[in-house]
Formats: C-alpha cells, structure tokens, sequence
C-alpha cells in the first residue's frame, strides 16, 4: 500500500501541468474559474489545441494514434486540466462514440471518423434518451428502417446536449419489434446535415440551451454508417457505459469548485462564520473521500489485480458532490446570488446602460452565475443513469 | 499509487479472522462483557498471534510491523466486535519507544509485546472534551521522579491494567508519565461501557510517578491520531459485518409473502449503507496512510477521516437496526451490538462535531487527498 504517485507519474503530471498552462487559452481559463458562459469556439477552440497535440483523445490507444496513456495518466491528465480551469472535453466524440468504433467499427469507418474526433474538427452529439425512453433505455421507438442501402430513419430524440452546435449524431435506434426489447436496437451514425433532421432547443430552469430535441423525418442514412451488426447496438451501448471510467465522479473539477466556493465565501464574508465555514469543511471531507474512492479504482485498474465494482457509487457520490458546491457558492453569496441577468454571465460585462444598471447589483458580478449553476447542477442526480437506478445496480451487487 | 495488500499482510488479515471466527465467538464475547468485558484469557491468545507487539521494534521483542498490517488486523478483530482493546497496547508502544528513555523502553517494551502485561491510556478527562491542550492533573517533583493529582475519564481497561500512561501538567506544560496499577494513592472505579468493554475512573493522589517525556502534548496528539486510523480500521471491519448480518437477515425475513430483499424502499437503504462503507473505508486508507506524515499533516488528515468514519458509522448502525426490523433492537441478536459499539466509536478520539471543527480551523485555500 502506498498513497503516492511514482516518481514517473509525478514527472507525467508536471510535463501535462507545464503544457496546459502554456496552451490553454488564458481567456477561457478565466471563464472557467468563475463560471461564466463558455461560447462553441471557446470549446472547440481547446478541442483542436488538444487535438493538435494528439491528446483529445487522451483515453485513446497508441494504434488509433491516442497517447496509450494508463489509468492513472489518464487521471492525471484530467486533474491538471480541470485544475488549470480548461473546459471539460465534450465527450461525445473521444469518450464516446469512438471507443465504440475502435472496437465495433468496420476498417473503412474507423478510418472515416476517428481523424475528425481526434483533431477536435468534427462535433459529435449523443442520440440516446426519447421522450419515452429515459433510466428506462431500452423502450426506444426511433425506428430504422433498410430499404436498398439507405436507413430510413423516423422519430424523436431528446435530452441531446450541445446538440445545436452538432456535426454528427449517434443514435440508438430501433431496427426490430419482436424480440425483447434490447434485442432490436442497433448503433447508427447519422450527419446532423441530413434533410429532414431538426434541432430544437430546450430552454432550462436556468435560461440557457444546453439541451436540445432532434427530430428525425424520413432521414436518409446510408447502411454504412451502421456500427457493427443490426440488433446488437445495446451491447454496444452497454460497452460504452462501461468504458466511462472513475471520471464519472468529476473529482477534479469538485476540487477547483471547492477553491472557488472558499473564495465565494471569502469575498461575501461568510468565510469566518462557523456555521457557514463549518459546512464548506464538510464538503473537504466528502471531496476527500471521493478522491479516495477514485484512487482506489485507479489503482485496482492499473494493477489488474482486484476488481472493484463501485462505478455506481461514484455517479452517485460525485453528483451530490456537484450539487452541494453549486448550492452552497450560491448560499455564500445570498441575495447577491438573486439578480437574473443573463448578460452578466459573459466575460467582460460592465453593467447595461439600456437596463439602467452601472453594475452588477451588489457590485460584484461574479455573482451573477451562481444560482444559474445551482439550478443547471440539478441534472447531474438525474442523467447518466439516474441516482435511483444506480441505487438498484448497487443493492443488486449487495443483496443479489 | 497502490491499495493492493501484499500477500504478507493477506495471511496476516486470514490469520486474525480465523482466530477471531473460531476462538472469538459471539457467545464467549457475551460472556466475556458480562463478567466485565475484559478477558486476559482472550487478551494472552491475540498476543500469542503476535498481535501484541505488532507495532513493537524487533529489538523489543516486537514483530515490526506498520500501521498498514495494524489496519489489516483490525478489520478483522472489529468484524468479530473483539472486546479487548489491543490497538491501545500498540499506542502505548509506539508512545514509549518514541518518546521514552532507553532504559523505560527495556523495562517496558517486551512485556507489552509478549502480553504478559496491559497498559491503559489514562488520557481522557472529563473536562477536556476531546481537546487535546487541556490537561487539568499535575505532576509535581516528588524525590527522583514525580508525583501526579487529578482524574482520569473512561479509561478503557483501566482495571485490567498493569500499568497508565497518564498525562499531566508540569508547570502549565503537559507532560507524559508512566503510572505503575499498584501506585500509592492510585485508584480505578471500573466500570462496563454500553458496548459491552470495560472502562475505568482513574483518580491519582499524590501518586508516584515516572516520566516518560516533557513534549506531552506531541504525545498527546500522536496517540490520539494513531487512535483515529485504527479505529477507522475497526470501524470498517465492525461496519462490514453489519451490512453482511443485514443482507443475510434481509434475503431470509419474508413479509407480505415474500423476502424483504425485494422492495425497493429498503433496497436503496442498503445501497446508501454501502456507500457509507466504501467511503469510510477510502478514508480509513487514507488514515493509515498518512499516519507517517509530518504531525500537522497528519493531524489534518486523521480529522477528516474521524468525519468521515463518525457520519458513516452512526448511518450504518441506525440504518442496519431499522433494516432488520423489531429484532434488530433486542439484547439477544447480535446486530444491537454491533450498532452499540458503532455509537461508541464515535464518541473516541473525538467525536464528529469535533473533528469537524478541527478540519473547519485547518482548512487551506486548497484542498484533496494530497494537500
């Protein structure tokens, strides 16, 4: 047993931490630390500087010309970016969908795709959840149906997010009726360009769009872009949740928002208030644990020698997590927190003249994003696998 | 980075399960807390294992061992609810060979290794509360040593013991001594605690005694810092066999024509039982593991994991009663036990309220396993 990392390991954090500071663009870093609104290009603009460097597809083996990096690299990687205030990688394309071509693909499409994933050029969105077909996936009723060597696809997605900035989709669609119903699913690449394919949408709790319906009309897809074989897609999809790893806790990030909670309280003077200051040391030790527990399947993946099955715990651990730190920023700053002026959310706002406002109210507009982020952090305990059914995969590992 | 245990510490942990399933039965603890909660008898065969000196220097007759094997071990005794408090024997060892003379050290050393002796951590006072840096008994100069007055609080075996590591104040300054049982003006009021050990009032007037070291309170902060990871390892061990006693009895009870494993309500108390489990037991490793750093460190950490553990044991404990149902509140099933002395390791070394005012005083602009 032992808590440190190697001396290799500690030398791989360095080399990562000294070539994030030097790429990451300081503007959106700034943005990140504090919240604010990132923009398309923001994203995609530290997409193709990591995918410049071979690194946005950081999970990605050496022979799909990834970095061939191991758990613990991995991780590493993952810490240095979120501590550095990099925007989290939109996981669609390299976390995704092409471990699923990598493994299920045929030649030709893994040569088609993988190039664009990994440069960060081409979006990928995620065609999973239908307005009937949410914890409980396998009810999806998006059809696909061959007719010559075209799909021709008809139903709704929902849920999809970023899914307005999207260049392709993978869906799970359904490609027959009479067996169980995970049995009729299969894995389809679709361009978001095609006719008869709709992006709206869907307007959150918190006033943004990060969410969206994809609504599919007799889209025609060709039978090539089918990953693998028809009516084996739910295989496919269940490999992919197995290959989202110990990141699912987002501990890293929880460690920087925690930084940031304390300068919150700091700069609302909750700080040395101890009923305040004594629940941000609460959280420390819920961080602390997590980051323990994410350790631990590091270690036991590294070392191939004990499997540990507590992917489950960490969705539920880290998405609470999430929550608190959002509710209590926004706690910190109090009525601060109430204002609702989506403009002072982007970098650079110095107050309205056609609102009537010289400043943010109260004077501070870091303040400006702190109940959005509260109210957006809500999905966290509800997508991936909602808290409740990871739950019932955790009673059934314990009780049978 | 590595949690894997060597296969040493492997045949260490399947050693002391063994004892403890086939020599340390749930009826002999029984019997063991009503005549007191204290056997010498049980207490001589952990020694026998080794289990005594686990953390005594070779040159003591000791078996050399660190606080990854004492956590291995403890696990194991806390699964089986083991009355005897043998970590306290490790904490006066580590304390005397730290902070003792040499020629202390030789007088003491083997005979707590070997078992033939017990030594009681007097260390607790009532007026304390946890805190470290109130200590209200004396030690004044008496001919070549000391001579210490004030009270002791809860003293685990304070009746069985041969000896008291008892701390005092010189001059305002705490200091540690070493109190022989047959002192002059020493007395015990033993007593059982709920959890069905043994505990004592200790009461010194005027009593002789021999110093141990002038730094006190260095002493005072690394006993109660050793005391948290094990507890943290016994804790885990204790909480463990009270999910499985749970899941067992949940798999067999039927209401409503089937068994109470099937309804969801309580299915997902389970999960939340298991999740205080797997965090207290991340946290316990990350006690164990930082028991090495430098002092201020350690104390930071070893306060976040007694957080951890302290909220992890009082949910498992309440959740498992409730789980089981009108039977999991009777004397006769051992399950109360189980939840009896989850309570009580709360309230040792500092309980939650404590330590999280401890982690509140010691927090840094960052923060994680590492800072």
């Amino acid at each position: 047993m032992d808590l440190a990392f190697t001396p290799e390991e500690q030398a791989f954090r360095l080399e990562v931490s000294t070539w994030v500071k030097a790429n990451l663009p300081k503007r959106t870093a700034a943005k990140v630390h504090s919240a604010q609104r990132l923009t398309r290009a923001d994203m995609q603009e530290w997409a193709q500087i990591l995918g410049k460097k071979g690194w946005l597809g950081y999970g990605w083996a050496k022979q799909f010309g990834g970095p061939g990096w191991d758990s613990v690299q991995k991780h590493l990687f993952e810490e240095e970016c979120a501590m550095a205030g990099a925007p989290r990688i939109v996981p669609f394309g390299p976390v995704m969908v092409a471990p699923v071509i990598m493994a299920f693909g045929s030649e030709e499409q893994q040569q088609r795709f993988l190039p664009g994933i990994a440069s960060g050029d081409v979006w990928w969105s995620q065609g999973y959840s239908e307005p009937g077909a949410g914890s409980d996936l396998a009810s999806v009723k998006t059809t696909a149906q061959l007719e010559g060597d075209h799909y021709i696809v008809n139903g709704q997605k929902t849920w999809t997010t970023l899914g307005q900035f999207g260049d392709w989709i993978f869906c799970l669609v359904r490609t027959d009726n009479t067996g169980k119903p995970q049995a009729g699913i299969s894995f389809l690449l679709i361009d978001m360009k095609s006719p008869g394919l709709t992006v709206r949408p869907i307007k959150l709790l918190d006033g943004e769009c990060e969410v969206n319906e994809v609504w599919f009309d007799n889209v025609k897809v060709p039978a090539n872009n089918l990953v693998g074989e028809e009516n084996k897609g739910w295989g496919y999809a269940k490999f992919l949740l197995a290959h989202e790893r110990a990141n699912i806790a987002d501990v890293n990030r929880a460690k920087r928002e925690l930084e940031r909670l304390k300068r919150v309280a700091k700069a609302e003077g909750v700080y040395d208030d101890h009923r305040f200051r004594d629940q941000i040391a609460l959280l420390e030790v819920d961080i602390v644990a997590l980051e323990m527990m994410v350790l631990r399947v590091l270690s036991a993946e590294t070392s191939g020698k004990s499997s540990l099955d507590i992917a489950g715990l960490l969705k539920i651990r880290g998405s609470e997590i999430q929550q608190r730190y959002s509710e209590l920023m926004m706690l910190a700053a109090g009525p601060s927190s109430l204002p609702f002026i989506m403009e002072a959310m982007d970098a650079g706002w110095q107050g309205d003249a056609a609102l009537g406002l010289t400043q943010f109210p109260g004077g501070d507009a870091s303040n400006a994003p702190l109940a959005s982020t509260y109210f957006n952090m809500r999905k966290t305990t509800i997508y991936g696998g909602s808290n409740e059914v990871q739950r019932n995969i955790i009673a059934q590992t314990v009780l049978g | 980075m590595d949690f894997n245990f060597s296969d040493e510490q492997v045949q260490l942990g399947d050693a002391v399960g063994r004892w403890a399933d086939k020599a340390y039965t749930f009826d002999r603890r029984t019997q063991t807390a009503q005549a007191g909660g204290f056997s010498k008898v049980a207490y001589q065969e952990m020694a026998e294992l080794g289990l005594a000196g686990l953390m005594t220097n070779a040159d003591f007759d000791g078996m050399d061992m660190g606080p990854t094997e004492a956590m291995v071990a403890l696990e194991k005794l806390g699964s089986a609810l083991v009355l005897e408090p043998i970590a306290h024997t490790w904490i006066a060892s580590v304390l005397l060979d730290t902070f003792a003379p040499a020629a202390l050290k030789a007088a003491w050393l083997p005979q707590l290794a070997s078992g033939e002796v017990f030594m009681a951590l007097a260390t607790q006072e009532k007026r304390a509360r946890y805190r470290l840096d109130v200590c209200a008994a004396t030690a004044t100069p008496l001919g070549d040593g000391h001579a210490i007055t004030g009270s002791k609080h809860v003293v685990a075996g304070a009746s069985y013991a041969n000896a008291l590591l008892v701390n005092a104040s010189v001059d305002g300054v705490q200091a540690l001594f070493l109190v022989a049982s047959d002192a002059q003006g020493l007395r015990v009021e033993g007593y059982s605690t709920q959890d069905g050990g043994s505990a004592g009032e200790v009461y010194l007037d005027n009593t002789p005694a021999t110093l141990v070291s002038t730094d006190g309170l260095a002493a005072m902060q690394l006993a109660r810092d050793m005391g948290i990871a094990c507890l943290c390892a016994e804790g885990v061990g204790v909480m463990e066999k009270t999910l499985t006693m749970t899941t067992d009895y949940m798999n067999t009870r039927k209401q409503f024509g089937v068994e109470i494993a099937k309804f969801q309500a309580l299915r997902h108390r389970v999960a939340d039982v298991k999740m205080q489990l797997e965090l207290a037991r991340s946290m316990s490793y990350y006690a164990t593991l930082k028991l090495g750093a430098p002092a201020a460190e350690r104390s930071q950490a070893m306060s976040r994991a007694k957080v951890q553990l302290g909220n992890s044991m009082r949910f498992v404990g309440q959740e498992c009663i409730q789980l089981h149902g009108g039977i999991g509140v009777t004397d006769e099933y051992a399950v109360s036990h189980y939840f009896k002395r989850l309570t009580q390791m709360e309230m040792s070394c500092g309980d939650t309220m404590h330590h999280v005012g401890e982690v509140s005083a010691r927090m840094q602009d960052s923060a994680g396993v590492f800072a």
